[in-house]
């Protein structure tokens, strides 16, 4: 490997770093997956059997008769996704600033509810958020639900149990992109007469990009496919794509119908991160600082 | 007055991120809570009374011993084996231009977009196709196969927009590039490695559906849980979650006492050694 | 041909298909498994040929599993299912260690899990797995499942007369049932004032937005078919289809607050919902904790879901599985499950041993686990349903509940 020149290692070498990875990700995730897209052109049913016809039809008739959890799954994803970086930002700005050594405590603290498990957590919410609660008759005396009102079972709910059940993948990239910036970029700022805001807004902010970019990846991307929340948190008027899938798959047995269904999902976000990548334009800022 | 708002910033900060955390926390309070209810039937969400007989014998059921064990045992697996590989992955996709790489930056997103029920059932069909039963080797493959991406996507964070220049002058100083890669660019990247590391295991460890696939007839913490519900969760789940909760702070604890006695002691010795390489690290506020 | 004993068998065959002709007639793929019994009965009284070779089938089901020693076999069965005592005192007696593996949280999940192997004809590694009627009627259906030796489990007289038989397997030649539960009206008579008897309760506007609903339509549709005078255990796919279009109508103006699986009980016992419709095991559990709450079997009839053990085709130790069953049919063993699990036991004559065992009394009366004689008459077991109409149904409750 020494022996080759420097220009061969050059090609070489992003190979061997990329290649266990994935070769790991071709196996168990690329050629299931290609499986999957064979599976969602047949058509049949579990007792007589499936046969590849290339029906597309599956694809169009899943578009539009799941049309509304399509579009409500994005936008709960969104809000959530919002939502978890207005949440996130000032804790990841304060563990990465102003911590000191306290910092990876706080990562630590963000991380630590996930090691308890998905179904005590959400437990926990119905019974702090239940009808006749401490919390739900506050929102009442506030006025902030009607006096028949409920917090459970509800648009509020399943956004935010959302929210919180990813802010901490929102926090950790914004942490670890906030961390690395040097302060003496922000110093230089203000001793060129920027004011606190402006220095944020043009130093820090831009720097941070990376880190918001992959946060609201890491948010919004699985909380589109999410369904638990929604089946534990909501009504029929709240359920997403994830339990439409959920269901086809398991229960209805339809499965050429879930596999178009998880395609088109992953079509629509992929088309949505490349149009967010787009607008925070995150390549040419990092290819300007060099 | 440049000091007083800015201390008044950092206050607003420290508030906001003191009423963020508690918001992350709540839920786990009551769990906490729970694990002491005197329940007298199976549920666990009326409070009785407290007790520490759960606490008492947390182990009363094997199988929920066994689980936890296994769950532990896997997070552990896959955070080392998908922290290295995406690790590396995020080196080459940042660092290097090589073709392909978009289709490789692509292919790592994916995963995050696909449904779980999709990804798990997908790979059991390959697995059945290849004739592998499926149990604890197979979940840690499902594990690191869905880890990854998070990890290459928050150490891409971190590299993004890294100052090459040090790496460089380590290198014009002669260190080899392994060395460099060691001293230089893997403590620079620590935190984001760590972060990640961090987050493959939180979702390793609390992983159903794709697990639930993939796991033959090993019980992992979360599955255990799950089927639990059908008759009630009982408390002695409480009280190990709980403990797991404890356990990893101790660590941590003890983890930022050790670091701070390694840091002193190292920075004693490069003054001592090698003053000028003190002097390229850059000074971090 | 007049052996009495033939004619009685065939008798008491006929008279098990007509309670689900349409079950029968819906069985288009698998003929094979009704034949299967017709020669069965015929094989057991020396093979008359003549009526074999009306079957379409050449199998002939005398199944015979011979003794062997017990080694290390696998019982797949849900969650907080069985005291694990009951494991330990089989191991005991009768030697091998039996893997118990809790494994299935879902009927469907588990069926997803094992679907690809039990249609390459693999074996599943598990050599009794418990699984709900309509799950149960599908492995018949399907083969998937192989027929039970029942010379090893001679125990199998102390089942209930009222689960001797099913639609799906008229001869209880395949399945042998675990425990069962009620699904009837789990309520809060301080939040709704007043008993609730009826299915019509659920749809009473003064509880508008206070009820939850069962997602699945085996449970919540045929409820509703029952409370309108069908009997829902002979429901054609319309009748079910036309109630779950009162269930959509209802929830469209707003009567139920959620379509639930297990999840009503914490909405229950906080007084967020005042009805459930609920499995009545749940309730055993909730009265504890929150003795207010009630369990009320419909007055027009309540469906009975039956778990059942069945032994997977190409399991490996069906011997050993055999004898488990027989084992957990003894009254004595039956009687300790039923202690742990507060279900409906389908064995017959462990009321009496509760009574007399250091706190079983308050079990054995109570009318949650141990039903009534007028009741259990009122108990309906689901529809066997063919293929098609099994997903139907699905899509159609799936539009309701919004996935």
């Amino acid at each position: 490997m020494l022996r080759l020149s420097l220009k061969r290692r050059r090609q070489l070498l992003p190979w061997l770093f990329v290649g266990p990875g994935l070769m790991w990700l071709i196996v168990f995730f690329a050629i299931p997956l290609l499986n999957q897209a064979n599976v969602s052109l047949q058509s049949g049913d579990a007792e007589t059997g499936y046969a590849f016809n290339w029906a597309f039809g599956t694809y169009t008739s899943a578009l539009s008769d799941y049309q509304t959890q399509f579009v409500r799954s994005l936008g709960y994803a969104a809000t959530a996704t919002l939502l978890d970086l207005v949440i996130a930002f000032p804790l990841a700005y304060f563990a990465a600033f102003k911590a000191g050594r306290f910092k990876n405590l706080i990562l630590l603290l963000i991380v630590l509810p996930f090691f308890t498990s998905y179904v005590l957590r959400t437990v926990a919410w119905q019974l702090i958020l239940s009808d006749g609660g401490w919390v739900t008759n506050r929102f009442r005396d506030v006025g902030l639900i009607g006096a028949d009102g409920r917090l459970l079972a509800s648009r509020t709910a399943v956004i935010a149990g959302i929210t919180y059940n990813f802010l901490p993948f929102m926090a950790l990239p914004l942490f670890v992109s906030l961390e690395k910036i040097d302060r003496r970029l922000i110093e230089a700022a203000t001793d060129l007469y920027a004011s606190r805001a402006q220095a944020f807004r043009r130093v820090t902010l831009p720097l941070a990009l990376p880190g918001i970019f992959a946060g609201s990846l890491l948010t919004f991307i699985p909380a589109c496919g999410d369904f638990i929340n929604a089946a534990l948190l909501g009504t029929s008027r709240q359920y997403m794509i994830g339990n439409v899938i959920q269901s086809k798959f398991l229960t209805i047995l339809d499965y050429p119908t879930a596999a178009a269904l998880s395609f088109i999902l992953m079509t629509l976000i992929l088309v949505g991160v490349l149009v967010y990548a787009r607008l925070l334009g995150t390549q040419q800022l990092t290819e300007a600082a060099f | 007055m440049q000091g007083r708002s800015d201390r008044i910033r950092g206050w607003g900060l420290g508030i906001w991120s003191a009423i963020a955390l508690l918001y992350l926390f709540i839920p786990i309070f009551i769990v906490v809570l729970f694990s002491f209810n005197d329940n007298k039937g199976r549920f666990n969400f009326t409070w009785q009374g407290f007790t520490l007989d759960h606490w008492a014998q947390p182990f009363a059921d094997p199988d929920l011993a066994t689980a936890l064990k296994n769950s532990l045992l896997i997070a552990a697996i896959t955070t080392v084996i998908a922290t290295a590989l995406g690790t590396f992955m995020a080196l080459a996709l940042v660092r290097y231009g090589f073709r392909g790489r978009g289709a490789v930056d692509m292919l790592v997103f994916l995963p995050l977009a696909t449904p779980e029920v999709v990804l798990g059932a997908a790979l059991l069909a390959l697995f059945l196709t290849a004739a592998v039963s499926t149990g604890f080797v197979t979940i840690v493959i499902a594990h690191v196969m869905f880890t990854v991406s998070y990890v290459v996507v928050t150490v891409k964070a971190r590299l993004e927009g890294m100052d090459r220049h040090i790496e460089e002058a380590a290198m014009d100083l002669g260190a080899t590039e392994w060395a460099t890669f060691r001293k230089v660019t893997l403590p620079m990247i620590a935190p984001g490695v760590g972060a990640a590391a961090l987050l493959a295991s939180a979702i390793s460890i609390d992983d159903y559906v794709i697990t639930s696939f993939n796991a033959g007839q090993t019980t992992t913490f979360p599955l255990f849980i799950f089927g639990a519900t059908r008759q009630g969760v009982p408390p002695e789940v409480n009280v190990l979650a709980s403990a797991l909760l404890f356990a990893v702070l101790i660590l941590m604890g003890l983890n930022v006492l050790l670091q701070r006695r390694l840091a002193r002691r190292s920075l004693a010795r490069e003054l001592v050694d090698e003053p000028q390489a003190g002097a390229l690290v850059p000074a971090r506020g | 041909m007049s052996d009495p004993h033939l004619e009685q068998a065939l008798e008491e065959f006929f008279e098990a298909e007509r309670l689900s002709r349409r079950g029968f007639l819906g069985r288009a793929g698998s003929t094979g498994v009704a034949l299967t019994g017709l020669s069965a009965v015929l094989a057991a009284c020396g093979g008359v040929k003549g009526e074999a070779q009306k079957s379409k089938t050449t199998k002939v089901a005398v199944v015979s599993h011979p003794k062997t020693t017990i080694g290390d076999w696998t019982f797949a069965n849900w969650p907080l299912y069985i005291d694990k005592q009951v494991i330990k005192d089989f191991n005991k007696k009768f030697g091998g260690h039996c893997k118990y593996v809790e494994e299935i949280n879902d009927n469907n999940e588990f069926f997803g899990k094992v679907r690809q192997q039990l249609q390459a004809k693999q074996p599943i590694g598990r050599d009794i797995v418990t699984l709900t009627d309509y799950m149960a009627s599908r492995w018949v259906r399907l083969n998937y499942c192989q027929p039970l030796d029942k010379k090893n489990i001679p125990n199998i007289s102390n089942l209930e007369d009222n689960l001797r038989t099913i639609n799906y397997d008229p001869k209880r030649e395949f399945t042998l049932p675990w425990q069962s539960g009620a699904i009837g009206l789990g309520y809060n008579p301080k939040k709704t004032g007043r008993e609730i008897k009826s299915v019509k309760d659920l749809f009473d506007p003064k509880f508008k937005g206070r009820v939850t609903m069962l997602s699945e339509p085996y449970d919540s549709a045929n409820t509703v078919l029952l409370g309108d005078g069908v009997n829902a255990s002979n429901a054609t796919i319309d009748q079910i289809l036309g109630a779950i279009a009162k269930i959509d109508a209802a929830n469209k103006k707003g009567q139920f607050r959620r379509f639930t699986g297990n999840d009503y009980t914490t909405d229950l016992a906080k007084g967020n919902t005042w009805i459930a419709l609920a499995y009545s095991g749940d309730l055993v559990q909730l009265q504890s904790d929150n003795p207010e709450l009630r369990f009320a079997y419909p007055e027009e009839g309540a469906m009975l879901f039956t778990d059942n053990m069945m032994l997977p085709t190409k399991a490996e130790h069906p011997y050993a599985a055999e004898t488990m069953m027989n084992y957990v049919y003894e009254p004595e063993v039956a009687a300790t499950i039923a202690a742990y699990v507060n279900y409906i036991s389908p064995v017959k004559g462990i009321q009496d041993i509760l009574a007399n065992r250091k706190g079983g009394a308050a079990i054995a009366k109570n009318p949650l686990i141990f039903p009534s004689a007028a009741i259990r008459k009122q108990l309906h077991p689901y529809p066997a349903l063919s293929p098609k109409d099994e997903q139907t149904m699905q899509q159609a409750m799936a539009k309701v509940t919004g996935a």
